[in-house]
């Protein structure tokens, strides 16, 4: 090997990181400074380093997922749960204002309802809600939440605005009892609107009046409406107890068998009003 | 080599979570410190090859521009290789300092790269916060690599070298 040679290799060996070194910042300088121009020099190792970063980079994000799937799924259900536990009470609470409001507003029209029939009708009344049912089958009476001290008296009639409800039977002091038209013991003179058929309404000891003393040869139909006829004294007259619903010959061949519907729905009746007066033959 | 070997998988796991779960944090700058400690221990060709390899990995990473860091790095592995003939960083404050300033350059390089090709880049936020961060974990990293390195080098006794 030469001289000049053998100074060259001991040079390069000897300066041999300050030449790699340079030749790579060079490199380098030259990639940064290309790559903004789009120069396809640097594209391939651009290229093969997507191929090994990018899955890399998925393996870490979708840990992070996951984890962030845990956290959210299992452990922040930790406050979750209390959180539920809160709204729960809310939602209930909301639930019960909501349904009391209703049941405010339901109340409002009927009393609405009541009190236009109130004011409708000619005589002294006094109002009262149904504090109590009693639906056996030997008896049929509700109680109300007024009595002797608001004025009412035994044999009173209580009515609704759809028709007649029944008669005051028991007063006390601050209630009253009132035997229900469809008790097995109660008995109201009626006449049919139409054909001004009388007869007597009794109850069936379920939820229906039975029409009796009506003869063959009155005219009678399905459809009819059955009134008070104002003879018994306890209702006045023209009040309406219900509606024809069926009609059959009797097995004795003389009365006619009448079924009728009560024209107010015992069952779901809440508010009364008591007349005043006890007695209504003058009408 | 064996450094090479050891410090390259570690180096893109950093990276990938850099550029993943902790991308709006400022975090010490691995591969730096990586490339100061071998330019400041035992410079070889090798090691400048591998300050390379890290910046173009960071680049690559980062979605930067390919070069800029990989021009950094090696800058950074040559100057403080002819700096380690003059200065020893063997203390804490040495390293710590030197990586600081290491990282300056290297934002510095990277902040002018960007400029030139009309790219923004925020110089205080981005490249002296990233120096002192690094500046600041440099020593406790620097001591892990150097047991690392250790852990994996067999050591040899006298009382068995016969």
């Amino acid at each position: 090997m030469r001289s000049s040679e053998r100074n060259i290799f001991s040079f390069l060996k000897k300066y041999q990181i300050i030449i790699v070194s340079s030749a790579l910042a060079l490199f380098s300088l030259h990639l940064a400074l290309t790559d903004k121009k789009e120069y396809a020099r640097g594209y391939i190792l651009k290229e093969m380093i997507s191929y090994t970063v990018t899955p890399v980079q998925g393996v870490v994000l979708g840990i992070q997922d996951s984890i962030r799937g845990v956290w959210a799924d299992y452990f922040f259900l930790v406050g979750v749960k209390e959180e539920n536990e809160t709204l729960k009470k809310t939602m209930y609470s909301l639930v019960d204002e909501n349904r009391r409001l209703k049941e405010e507003a339901r109340q409002d029209d009927r009393l609405r309802a009541l009190l236009e029939f109130k004011e409708a009708l000619p005589y002294s009344t006094t109002g009262a809600a149904i504090i109590g049912f009693n639906m056996e089958r030997w008896s049929r009476t509700v109680s109300i939440d007024k009595g002797s001290a608001e004025g009412i008296q035994k044999d009173h009639a209580a009515i609704a605005p759809g028709g007649v409800v029944g008669r005051i039977i028991e007063v006390n002091n601050g209630s009253s009892r009132v035997l229900l038209t469809t008790d097995l013991r109660s008995n109201i003179d009626v006449l049919i609107e139409r054909s001004r058929v009388k007869g007597v309404v009794e109850g069936n000891g379920t939820d229906g009046l039975i029409m009796k003393y009506v003869r063959q040869i009155d005219e009678i139909q399905v459809g009819d409406q059955v009134v008070t006829s104002g003879l018994s004294g306890v209702f006045p007259k023209g009040l309406v107890v219900g509606e024809v619903t069926k009609v059959e010959k009797s097995t004795d061949n003389f009365f006619k068998h009448v079924e009728v519907r009560p024209a107010v729905d015992l069952g779901r009746l809440e508010e009364v009003l008591v007349l005043r007066e006890r007695s209504f033959y003058n009408e | 080599m064996k450094e090479f070997l050891l410090f390259l998988p570690l180096t893109i796991i950093y990276l990938a979570l850099k550029s993943t779960l902790f991308a709006s944090f400022p975090l010490p700058d691995i591969p730096l410190i990586m490339v100061f400690y071998l330019a400041s221990r035992k410079a070889s060709t090798e090691g400048a090859l591998f300050a390379f390899v890290l910046g173009y990995l960071d680049d690559a990473f980062s979605g930067g521009v390919i070069g800029t860091s990989s021009f950094a790095l090696v800058v950074i592995y040559l100057a403080v290789h002819l700096l380690s003939m003059l200065v020893q960083f063997t203390s804490q404050a040495a390293r710590a300092g030197g990586a600081a300033a290491a990282a300056l350059v290297k934002g510095a390089a990277v902040y002018y790269i960007l400029r030139y090709s009309n790219i923004d880049a925020y110089f205080l936020t981005h490249v002296v916060l990233q120096a002192l961060v690094t500046g600041f974990f440099a020593p406790p990293v620097i001591s892990a690599l150097q047991r690392l390195v250790m852990l994996v080098t067999p050591r040899k006794f006298k009382d068995n070298e016969s």
